[in-house]
């Protein structure tokens, strides 16, 4: 039995219930990445996994060890982990060099030599690329390097199971989309197991094998990016991840239809069966084609955003404001009059792609 | 139009010029007098005074006296000031705001007062001493280096306490988690992590506490004159009411030696505090990071707060039921009771003019405080205002030096402060509220600016630019604002200037006594009833004050609470500071 293993977690802080049943299997080496709005218990259970929280039900376990149960509690710094936080937590008073000898100072690391200790440290210096930065102290480092450093801390001991708690919200935009490369690096270099905790389901999307998609301590859908993007399972996943549109209508079998003059048909293949029970059906903004004929759902553009590569307007329509996102050609004005389209066809060769691995790709445990 | 702006920038500069020179006048000139006074001989200068007074072999026992007692005190008041701290700021004690009250009250309270109740616990006669001589055991005598570094640790253990706490709440508990994810268990990562961090807090700490006991003047005028025990700051005091042909001059040397021991200690301070790690959260972290056992967390607060009852309540108690008693060492007994010495201070004339004398001059000073340190804290945070800086740093100065040095320059220099001027304030109250205001000044400063940098300048602005003129920028936006924090730390200005003996004991005239000279005088003629009953008194009146300050503390943050207004969150106001105490 190898990776990271959580059943029934449940953790109650007082009254207010921060995780309700929780289980999830995680693989040695994978990449996952807890998705959720702040609030949703993600935070809480990583820190159940790290062991700063020991939670009120439930067991986690890893490889053939118990780390938390009932019974045991293995206290954090006898876990093989690493962590890294978004406020990158470093010590003001140690250097460069020092945060990244600390681990392996540890007890955990009593039988290690110095030679093969320096030998490390400089590895991991160099891996991170803080060679020249070592001997600086934490405040006389930018946003980035300090975040290097916090994850050069947390790889050095070369542990099974990295956390990362939010690592990069603290930096700006465009350092974030860099380091997000390097947090993958690391982890193909490592091999470690990670759990990454993130709000922003752009990073989630673009760094994980797997997503799992919290809300109020529950999951909602454990999956692959392009499975949780393209076949969201619930109405909060599809509005979370893939910013999805409900489109109103009734189901009709397997086709979903928006009654009208002509009706519209929707293909009803892969949706899943929740959205068939609230006679809705999710529409990611990039599906809808704007256009001014005489098909399609009317609406009215109330807003647009250009951002050069595409057109983000808003569109009311059914009553309600939907997103869609056209390129940057497709130019309306705001207060125009014009009808939405469902570019279906190449939706459902995806999806007929996802139907054959669907058992590897979902793995979910309720 | 070239005319105007000229007119304008040299009337600037010459106000300023203006202003500097009076600041010099003020702050700086006392002190250079003070050290001319050093050096002045018969004929011309020299040093000849330093060498005679360093010949002498009290002079080196007032100056072995004074680091002895500073030196051991500081690591009694490190010791437990350190140890309370931590436990009050990480465990999960429960009654830590009564920890906190009673480690804070030999703060709050006028050292002589505190060492006037211990003196009454371990008088010659007393229970305790009887007690002790019953079982066999050798008496305990304050009136000694002991006892004098004893009581000085006790009223120091809260300074090392509130700045050490600050820091240790200060420090993020993601930098402990980080420490247990590298693998150190939590005892380790108190070791290296927080207490690496808090270690220059110690030593600041430390220092403020050394500095707070070179500067005492009660404790060892209480304890050490009548005993013969010297150190420099009654040794000053001895040779400043003396009538020797050199006394002038021998106490100016010996205050130079006490100022160069207090200015060093302030440097030393301040490269401590600047070498501190900055954190990047200034927020204080209140949750609790030490989960002790239920037993053991019973067992360390029982101990705590006994030992705080014992020692910091049960002295005043004592001395409260002193000055009850019908004679002094009758005994405890109920018929043995009276009012009739509260009845006696009630009817001496003295007594009731020092309580008002020194309610007059605290709250002079205080008015004073308030308008010249809110305008240089203006001045110095909005625009950047030299000569607000160097009123600063001078009157910084006039605080770091010890306040016999003070009360000595003040004399030597309001007599004439310059070449013909004589205003004839010497011997009046005038000098002492001078003195008050040159000493404590630096406080309300502080405090006024940490207010000032609450007010974003971005609501000034915005008044401004609504079409607000000066005047009703300062009436409708500032002043509300400042209002609060500002008489915060003038109610700091008021205490230590209510009830501080050092200056009056040298600037007060034969006719005006204060509140802590009148206790000294009933103390020093042995009279310890009259002095418990004025002690009490006076406990009585700095309780007051500070229970209505809270009251009305907690009553306006209830308001704010009402009103849900979190722009103010951040502006806590302090009632307590480290660098400000009656010392």
């Amino acid at each position: 039995m190898t990776g990271l293993k959580l059943e029934h977690i449940s953790h109650w802080f007082g009254l207010t219930q921060a995780l309700d049943d929780v289980g999830v299997h995680i693989e040695e080496s994978e990449f996952v990445a807890i998705l959720g709005p702040s609030g949703c218990g993600k935070t809480t259970l990583l820190r159940v996994i790290g062991g700063f929280l020991r939670p009120s039900k439930g067991v986690v376990g890893f490889g053939d060890r118990i780390w938390s149960s009932p019974l045991v509690h293995v206290p954090v710094e006898r876990r093989d982990l690493g962590m890294v936080f978004q406020s990158f937590a470093l010590w003001p008073h140690m250097s460069v060099r020092a945060h990244v000898e600390f681990p392996l100072k540890s007890a955990r690391h009593r039988n290690l030599g110095p030679k093969e200790r320096k030998e490390r440290i400089d590895r991991t210096l160099e891996a991170t690329g803080l060679e020249s930065l070592q001997h600086r102290l934490p405040g006389e480092l930018s946003g980035g390097q300090r975040q290097r450093v916090s994850l050069a801390r947390a790889i050095v001991s070369k542990p099974s199971v990295l956390l990362m708690d939010e690592p990069l919200s603290a930096l700006d935009q465009e350092l974030r989309v860099e380091m997000r490369r390097e947090i993958q690096d690391i982890h193909r270099l490592t091999g470690a197991t990670v759990v990454y905790v993130t709000h922003d389901q752009g990073e989630a999307l673009a760094m994980a094998d797997r997503l799992i998609i919290m809300k109020d301590g529950r999951i909602e859908q454990a999956g692959t990016p392009r499975a949780v993007y393209l076949r969201p399972e619930t109405p909060f996943a599809a509005s979370f991840v893939s910013k999805c549109n409900f489109v109103k209508g009734t189901w009709q079998g397997k086709n979903f239809v928006v009654p009208g003059n002509p009706p519209l048909i929707f293909d009803g293949a892969g949706i899943a069966e929740v959205f068939r029970g609230m006679n809705i059906y999710p529409v990611r903004p990039e599906q809808f084609r704007i256009s001014k004929g005489d098909y399609g759902l009317e609406g009215r553009i109330a807003n647009k955003l250009y951002s050069g590569r595409e057109i983000h307007y808003s569109v009311r329509c059914q009553g309600e404001m939907f997103t869609v996102y056209t390129d940057s050609f497709q130019d309306y004005r705001p207060g125009e009059s014009v009808r939405l389209l469902f570019e279906g066809p190449d939706e459902d060769r995806e999806r007929n792609g996802l139907d054959k691995d669907g058992s590897m790709v979902y793995n979910r445990t309720a | 139009m070239h005319d105007s702006r000229f007119i304008r920038y040299y009337g600037n500069r010459i106000l300023q010029a203006f202003f500097c020179f009076a600041v010099f006048l003020v702050f700086l000139a006392p002190l250079l007098r003070l050290l001319l006074m050093s050096v002045t001989e018969d004929a011309g200068y020299g040093f000849s005074h330093y060498a005679r007074l360093l010949g002498e072999e009290r002079t080196r026992l007032a100056v072995r006296n004074t680091l002895i007692v500073g030196a051991s005190s500081t690591a009694f008041s490190m010791l437990f000031g350190a140890t309370f701290a931590f436990l009050v700021a990480y465990a999960n004690l429960k009654r830590r705001r009564l920890a906190e009250l009673l480690i804070l009250l030999p703060f709050i309270i006028p050292s002589y007062i505190i060492t006037l109740s211990w003196t009454g616990i371990f008088s010659e006669n007393g229970a305790v001493n009887g007690w002790l001589s019953s079982a066999g055991l050798a008496p305990v005598n304050l009136y000694s280096l002991g006892g004098i570094i004893f009581v000085h640790g006790m009223c120091t253990i809260p300074i090392v306490y509130m700045i050490v706490k600050a820091m240790l709440r200060r420090i993020p508990v993601d930098l402990e988690e980080a420490s247990m994810a590298a693998g150190y268990s939590r005892r380790q990562t108190m070791l290296r992590i927080n207490l690496a961090l808090a270690a220059p807090a110690v030593a600041s700490g430390g220092i403020l506490s050394f500095l707070a006991t070179i500067d005492n003047f009660s404790i060892p005028a209480f304890l050490g004159i009548s005993s013969g025990i010297p150190v420099l700051s009654t040794y000053i005091y001895e040779k400043a009411i003396g009538f020797g042909p050199s006394s002038f001059s021998d106490a100016a040397v010996l205050s130079v030696l006490l100022s160069l021991l207090a200015v060093g200690g302030t440097l030393l301070e301040g490269f401590f505090v600047r070498r501190s790690p900055g954190l990047e959260s200034t927020g204080e972290d209140a949750s609790i990071r030490i989960e002790l056992p239920r037993r053991t967390r019973a067992w360390v607060e029982w101990t705590m707060l006994g030992g705080l009852m014992t020692f910091n309540i049960v002295p005043l108690l004592f001395m409260f039921l002193s000055a009850m008693q019908k004679r002094y060492g009758l005994g405890y007994a109920a018929d043995n009771l009276t009012v009739a010495n509260f009845r006696d201070l009630l009817a001496n004339a003295g007594v009731l003019r020092a309580v008002r004398t020194s309610i007059l001059l605290a709250g002079a000073a205080c008015a004073v405080c308030i308008v010249v340190g809110t305008a240089a804290a203006y001045l110095k945070i909005r625009k950047n205002n030299k000569a607000a800086k160097i009123l600063e740093k001078s009157a910084a100065l006039a605080y770091a030096i010890p306040g016999i040095v003070l009360a000595l320059a003040m004399i030597f220099h309001w007599v004439e402060p310059l070449p013909g001027v004589r205003p004839g304030i010497y011997g009046t109250m005038t000098i002492l509220a001078v003195a008050y205001v040159t000493r404590y000044l630096v406080l309300q400063i502080k405090g006024s600016v940490n207010a000032m940098l609450t007010v974003e300048p971005a609501l000034e602005e915005a008044a401004v630019a609504g079409g607000s003129g000066k005047i009703a920028v300062w009436v409708k936006i500032l002043l509300p604002l400042l209002a609060k924090p500002v008489l915060a730390s003038a109610f700091l200005v008021f205490i230590p200037a209510m009830t501080e003996l050092t200056l009056s004991s040298i600037l007060s005239a034969a006719g005006t006594k204060t509140i802590g000279l009148t206790v000294f005088s009933f103390q020093q003629a042995g009279d310890y009833s009259l002095a418990a009953a004025m002690s009490a008194v006076v406990v009585l009146l700095v309780l007051g004050a500070y229970g209505t300050a809270l009251l009305c503390k907690k009553f306006f943050e209830r308001q704010k609470e009402k009103k849900n207004d979190r722009t103010e969150a951040g502006a806590h106001i302090p009632l307590v500071r480290p660098d400000a105490g009656a010392r």
